[in-house]
């Protein structure tokens, strides 16, 4: 039998389905519909430019973008998904509807038990930037110390429970025939879920910070538990700007390549040692300094890392496939994943033959050194994600990885930095076992 | 004359002190009911232990309060006023734009009637009966439904001079008692931590409602 036949229950289902949507906070697409038919985004836009951060503006024009990148990549990855509904599902990682100061006070009222005036010495009512799922706002504790308080908007999580029910069974048909693999869909489900509980974040915040206390010029926030709940969350307040604030002051192109750098440092030391990724990649995540320092301030989506990624990357670096039949079976098989027949996967030889010419040059003779300013990579990542779906190759281990790795990219893009990765993995690769790095850029 | 003059001028603040003192009595045994209905819940407060607590025989009682019902009726006129008056002394409740000015009457009558639920619910369920004094239909309640819609029809009207919708008049404000009946039952039945359910609906419906006002969806 060729898998099973759509089963009566499915249409049942989809009518129930349809009417849990009813409810207006059922959907987290109907949200979204609705922010677009009611233009909210553009309301709270100008909102926020009244509210005098500029910044802020900036900052949600670039999560726009990005978000549509994202949009973009997941339906990639999910080519049988209804366009539309991919890119809202990925644009959920940005966008929650805008909360005005009596909604905010009263969500932090009704996860906290105590409305923030109660709680902190200071606590400004205007956010002053947007997070996943919610908004951030300033404030100073009872002990003088200055925290972002990051609150999320009303039952989002079920909201974003009964879409994801729904694009089950809108993509009942694309499961069955392959295109879409059902370990996808929970993959994308367990991620958007733990996003929506801000305990998971702060468990998830203190990893990393223990984890990254090698790196001198990382600053990770710091949990005020008690002041954290699944719907707010208290960290300490990290200075620096997001990168198009940070751009617009003109940082010297060494204090571009120098950040660069580092982000990709972070980014294998996170795959390779910690083995956990922080892969929301979007630009608010990041907080930029002059002197170089980075700040990571948005842990909501992390994916552990179950196998050896090292072993793919030195396979690229030293093209491991050239060399023989057997090496080849080894990197496909730990790209792709042990469903994926080595016959399909080797079509993407090609590819990855590209992908590892972009970011690891051969015969530079000493610095192998990328420009991201160029987009090369960037593109050129989307495009094997884009052959690995037609070629229905693409790996459940891989779906949020990837998001992250295009989004790191499209940050190098937009810093215009010129990075040696191939050193940079080196470095990572050398670290002691400690997981403390010897030798930093 | 002149005695008569003065015997009418004192007469008022005495019969103001009298209904001042009954006045006193009435909030006295509705704190009261309060406080052991949050205690003990609706069902198990007798009328002896209101009265037990309020300091008055229980005889006296049902000249304040003929039944729960009454009791109800002015605890609703209580927080209708207690709503108005909160609008009158709060200005940033006053600067907001209007779904969030209508947010916050809303969530204001919630917070407060938030210790009560199971009361609420109670006699929430017996307001639907047409007979019930606390039918929206009902004349005992129409005097603190309109005292509260004309307070409504009031912040519509300043959005409407404030071009943030048209003018809605007295329907504006109907529709948004009906509104407003609508999300305490969804309060009440809303399980969630929190009940951000509520929130969330409230938040989505107002801002829907007003925009669509405002692109013009009034005139359909």
């Amino acid at each position: 039998m060729v898998g099973k036949p759509p089963q009566p229950g499915v249409l049942a289902r989809g009518l129930r389905l349809g009417k849990l949507g009813l409810t207006l906070t059922g959907s987290y697409l109907g949200y979204q519909a609705q922010n677009l038919f009611l233009g909210e985004s553009e309301q709270r836009q100008r909102r926020f430019e009244q509210a005098s951060s500029q910044r802020v503006r900036q900052e949600l024009g670039s999560l726009k973008g990005a978000a549509m990148k994202l949009g973009q990549l997941l339906s990639l990855q999910t080519a049988a998904l209804p366009e539309a509904a991919i890119q809202e599902l990925a644009g959920l990682q940005m966008q929650a509807p805008g909360m005005h100061p009596t909604l905010a006070r009263a969500q932090f009222k009704a996860s906290l038990g105590k409305p923030p005036e109660e709680v902190f010495r200071h606590f400004e009512e205007e956010p002053f930037a947007a997070a996943s799922l919610g908004q951030v706002h300033r404030a100073v504790t009872r002990n003088g110390e200055k925290v972002a308080v990051k609150i999320q908007y009303p039952a989002i999580r079920t909201a974003i429970e009964n879409d994801l029910k729904l694009l089950r069974s809108a993509t009942f048909g694309a499961r069955l025939s392959g295109h879409l693999p059902q370990a996808i869909l929970d993959e994308v489900q367990r991620g958007f879920l733990e996003e929506t509980d801000y305990l998971h974040e702060a468990r998830n915040l203190e990893f990393f910070a223990q984890g990254l206390a090698a790196f001198k010029y990382v600053s990770v926030p710091k949990v005020h538990w008690d002041l954290t709940t699944e719907r707010v969350l208290t960290m300490s307040f990290i200075e620096g700007e997001v990168a198009g604030a940070f751009l617009e002051r003109k940082p010297a192109a060494a204090v571009r390549n120098l950040l660069g750098e580092r982000l990709v440092e972070l980014f294998y030391y996170q795959i390779h040692k910690l083995r956990a990724l922080q892969v929301d990649h979007h630009p608010g995540n990041y907080l930029f300094q002059t002197d170089g320092r980075v700040g990571l301030v948005d842990f909501g989506c992390v994916k552990k890392i179950t196998f050896d990624i090292a072993v793919i990357i030195r396979g690229c670096v030293a093209r491991s496939w050239r060399q023989g039949d057997q090496q080849a079976r080894q990197v496909l098989g730990l790209i792709f994943g042990p469903r994926v027949p080595y016959a399909r996967a080797r079509k993407m030889l090609a590819t990855l033959e590209v992908m590892a010419g972009v970011l690891f040059p051969e015969g530079t003779g000493g610095a192998a050194v990328v420009d991201f300013g160029k987009g090369e990579a960037l593109e050129l990542l989307g495009r094997a994600m884009k052959k690995a779906v037609r070629d229905k190759v693409t790996n459940p281990e891989f779906a949020f990885i990837s998001r992250a790795e295009m989004g790191l990219y499209s940050l190098l893009h937009r810093l215009g930095a010129k990075v040696d990765v191939t050193a940079a993995w080196r470095r990572v690769e050398q670290a002691g076992q400690s997981g403390a790095l010897d030798h930093t850029v | 004359m002149k005695p008569t003059r003065a015997r009418a001028a004192a007469r008022p603040p005495k019969r103001g002190k009298r209904a001042e003192n009954k006045e006193k009595t009435r909030r006295a045994i509705l704190q009261a009911a309060l406080d052991l209905f949050a205690q003990k819940g609706f069902y198990h407060t007798t009328t002896k232990a209101i009265s037990r607590k309020a300091r008055i025989a229980e005889g006296t009682l049902f000249n304040y309060f003929e039944t729960k019902e009454d009791l109800a009726l002015y605890f609703f006129e209580q927080e209708l006023a207690g709503i108005v008056d909160w609008y009158q002394h709060d200005k940033r409740a006053q600067r907001a734009h209007l779904p969030e000015k209508l947010f916050g009457i809303i969530h204001h009558l919630l917070e407060r009637l938030g210790p009560y639920e199971e009361f609420i619910g109670a006699v929430y369920l017996r307001a639907l009966q047409p007979s019930s004094k606390l039918s929206p239909l009902s004349l005992s309640s129409q005097e603190q439904n309109l005292r509260y819609l004309r307070f409504v029809r009031g912040v519509l009207a300043e959005a409407a001079a404030a071009g943030e919708i048209p003018e809605t008049g007295d329907f504006g404000a109907y529709a948004f008692g009906l509104f407003h009946l609508a999300v305490i039952t969804y309060w009440l039945q809303d399980r969630s931590a929190g009940k951000e359910q509520t929130l969330a609906l409230l938040d989505r419906c107002l801002k829907l409602a007003t925009t669509l006002l405002k692109k013009g969806g009034w005139e359909w």
